[in-house]
């Protein structure tokens, strides 16, 4: 069989060609994707000169014609007579827009927690970390109790305080891991067993070595937030960009885990379980938010007892964490129901418990399967938190038609709402770019790129 | 139809059967709704025993095996495995899917993780093995299904018949002392089907207890030391291979290997 004969045709591939010009580099790209035909043509001049004109009018309005000192709506309009936006007064009240009422000398508060939260969160994105779910975790669980304090300011209970306390020193664990990793040793763990010289002393003291050492960094960092004085700064005065990422951000952090929760209790073998998830998911979904933000603003206090009074940012929170949980279980439900049932049958099969199942190996799975429309859902949270200014809380909407109604910025109405719409899209376009990236990354097609 | 996958000239691997039990299957009955699928399995397996189950499609042969590690639940009947009884106390479920292993027809690897993850998982959270160790014996396995070098790929850069072999290692490094098979090589292009033939023949001549479903006859002759023919949800017929293909009993039998051996 393997002999060749002079009867055997042999096999020669034909050469590969270039492909034809004009197929190829700009030419053929405009050609293949703007010129295609008349009608192909005829769409693109059309779109163009559509783009085009609205770039040159909000050219003329926002940057040509456009005021940016002055005192008041009036001194604008003289300018512009009404053909340019009026900076001057989006920029008088650019703290507004971002603080709210919150007093100008104790902002710093704001913005400490947020370069914290960012400082913390950093890590997620150094290669060299390993743990960097821990890294979240630590974060999404307690950074809320150090930022509550923060914001909020008086005087803490003691559980706040331990919380803060709790709180700090896990931040400071992130960083001297990072630390630790970047100084060449596998973790933070080993470098503390190292230095302490317990690493070759029998395992069972370690857990007492590595729990003293967090004891040491907690005595430390509550003694350390005991002498802080914060002046307080009731919710009433909370306002702004900061409100509104206040509260779309313990919706967007609660949603995912209150999702899966709610999810796998629906997909639950226990009848009960079932059909409070199913009962809770559809309720909720079945309603506007503006309609469960009302419910929980006027009717939740009357099922309170009288003497909790409770705040109402804290309802509308619970409000939208409710309403974020049942949207998201409805993702993550879809996305368990894309695993096929061999990984569950695979994983029973050696053994894995249904927790074990769940966390190692169909939600690593499922949840890559989710982000588009996780990040999507988050966007649309976001975005729909502006509804708070409805039931009267200074969100960063609200704030702008506040500047509109401003005895100095009276009528000024366009350019507040132009800012606000920049600085949505600003934030959202980066949390769809990042989820773009994040597929293309998490498990990269599980090694097929 | 694959008389030819293995040498049928090959020898029959020697056996090592001793007499202690290590899976018994008393009058199981499995309905799927109306469905009866099961009908009274009477089935008792030593240990050291392969035993190769055949039968036409949708005769109840997955079920059967299924049922031996609870991925399928049984309603009459006992099913006694390593000595645990198996009902619905979870514990035991556990006791007994820790030490029965399961390769499937369409391998079922976990795509997000590495070929090495992949079999040190259930090792490092079911058995609580150190990491080090788990990986040391993962790399062991690896290698003796012959493929180390693939060991930090994902599943889906691997062929089909290198996948099943990392099934294989993966059911392997849970250390079980019972193999469950499913149509192994049923998914496989034909190339491949004897790179994992072959590691299932090395596993018979290490002496593990199994039990395959496969079509591949020339494996069930060589490997083999009870074959049984399943029709209908029930046990037509059993015996050794030598016997089962030469002198089959049932009528239905004589009509099944005849059609597979047509070919
Ligand atoms: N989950 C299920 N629900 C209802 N019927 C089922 C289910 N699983 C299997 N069956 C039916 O039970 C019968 C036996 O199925 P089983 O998978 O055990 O057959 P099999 O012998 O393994 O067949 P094959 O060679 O095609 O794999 C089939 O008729 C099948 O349709
Ligand atoms: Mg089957």
């Amino acid at each position: 069989m393997a002999e060749t004969t002079q009867d055997d045709v042999v096999f020669r591939p034909k050469p590969s060609l270039p492909p034809p010009p004009n197929t190829v580099g700009v030419v053929g790209w405009l050609r293949k994707n703007l010129f295609g035909g008349p009608f192909d043509s005829l769409l693109t001049i059309v779109g163009v000169s559509l783009i085009a004109y609205v770039a040159y009018s909000l050219y003329q309005y926002g940057i040509a014609n456009a005021v940016w000192e002055a005192d008041t709506y009036r001194e604008c309009l003289d300018v512009t007579k009404g053909n340019g936006a009026c900076w001057a007064g989006v920029s008088t009240w650019m703290n507004g827009y971002m603080y709210g009422r919150y007093p100008d000398v104790e902002q710093w508060r704001v913005n400490l927690a947020g370069v914290v939260l960012a400082v913390w969160l950093a890590p997620f994105w150094f290669p060299k970390i390993k743990a960097k779910i821990l890294v979240g975790m630590s974060a999404v669980l307690t950074f809320p109790f150090l930022a509550a304090h923060l914001f909020l300011g008086g005087e803490a209970g003691l559980f706040l305080q331990v919380m803060v306390a709790v709180a700090m020193t896990l931040f400071a664990t992130v960083w001297l891991n990072v630390g630790a990793s970047y100084l060449g040793y596998p973790s933070l763990r080993v470098a503390l067993l190292r230095l302490s010289g317990f690493e070759n002393k029998g395992d069972h003291l370690h857990k007492y070595v590595l729990l003293g050492a967090f004891g040491v960094g907690f005595v430390i960092a509550f003694a350390y937030q005991s002498t802080w004085e914060l002046a307080a700064v009731p919710t009433q005065n909370w306002g702004g960009l900061f409100l509104t990422l206040v509260i779309s951000g313990i919706g967007i952090s609660s949603a995912l885990p209150s999702g899966i929760i709610l999810a796998l209790g629906r997909r639950s073998k226990m009848p009960v379980i079932r059909v409070f998830c199913t009962a809770f998911i559809e309720l909720f979904r079945s309603v506007p938010l503006i309609t469960i933000l009302f419910m929980a603003v006027t009717m939740m206090p009357l099922f309170l007892p009288v003497e909790i009074n409770p705040d109402k940012l804290v309802l509308v929170i619970v409000a939208v964490c409710i309403f974020a949980a049942a949207y998201m279980a409805e993702i993550v439900r879809g996305g368990l129901q894309a695993i096929n049932k061999g990984q569950y049958e695979a994983a029973q099969a050696m053994g894995l418990n249904y927790w074990k199942m769940m966390t190692l190996i169909i939600m690593p799975q499922a949840l890559k399967v989710m982000i588009p429309n996780i990040v999507g859902n988050f966007i649309g949270l976001l975005k729909d938190t502006t509804l708070v200014s409805i039931i009267g809380l200074y969100d960063i909407l609200l704030m702008a038609k506040a500047s509109g109604q401003d005895g100095k910025w009276l009528g000024m109405h366009t350019e507040p709402f132009l800012f606000t719409a920049a600085v949505f899209f600003v934030v959202c376009f980066c949390m769809s770019k990042y989820s773009q990236h994040l597929e293309r990354t998490i498990g990269g097609g599980y090694g097929r790129r | 139809m694959s008389l030819e996958t293995l040498d049928s000239g090959q020898e029959h691997i020697a056996s090592a059967i001793s007499d202690e039990v290590v899976i018994e299957l008393s009058k199981v009955n499995k309905w799927y709704g109306e469905f009866h699928v099961l009908k009274d399995i009477d089935l008792t397996v030593y240990k050291g025993e392969r035993i190769v189950i055949c039968g036409p499609s949708g005769s109840g042969k997955s079920t059967l095996i299924r049922c031996i590690n609870r991925l399928e639940e049984h309603q009459q009947g006992d099913i006694l495995v390593n000595g645990v009884t198996m009902d619905t106390n979870l514990k035991n479920i556990d006791a007994i899917r820790r030490d029965v292993g399961m390769v499937f027809q369409s391998f079922n690897l976990f795509p997000h993780l590495t070929v090495l993850e992949n079999c040190t998982l259930a090792p490092i959270w079911v058995r609580n093995t150190p990491k080090a160790e788990a990986d040391r014996l993962a790399m062991q396995l690896l290698e003796r299904v012959k493929i180390p070098e693939q060991a930090a790929k994902y599943p889906g850069q691997l062929s089909g018949g290198q996948q099943q072999r990392v099934a294989i290692a993966r059911s392997l490094a849970m250390n079980p002392n019972i193999m469950l098979f499913d149509e192994p090589t049923s998914a496989l292009d034909p190339e491949m089907i004897s790179e994992v033939l072959d590691v299932m023949v090395g596993l018979a001549e290490s002496g593990m207890t199994m039990l395959v479903v496969t079509h591949e006859m020339g494996f069930a002759k060589r490997v083999a030391d009870r074959v049984i023919f399943m029709d209908q949800g029930e046990i037509v017929e059993q015996n050794t291979p030598g016997e089962f293909f030469n002198n089959p009993k049932s009528d239905r039998t004589k009509l099944f290997l005849s059609q597979i051996l047509a070919h």
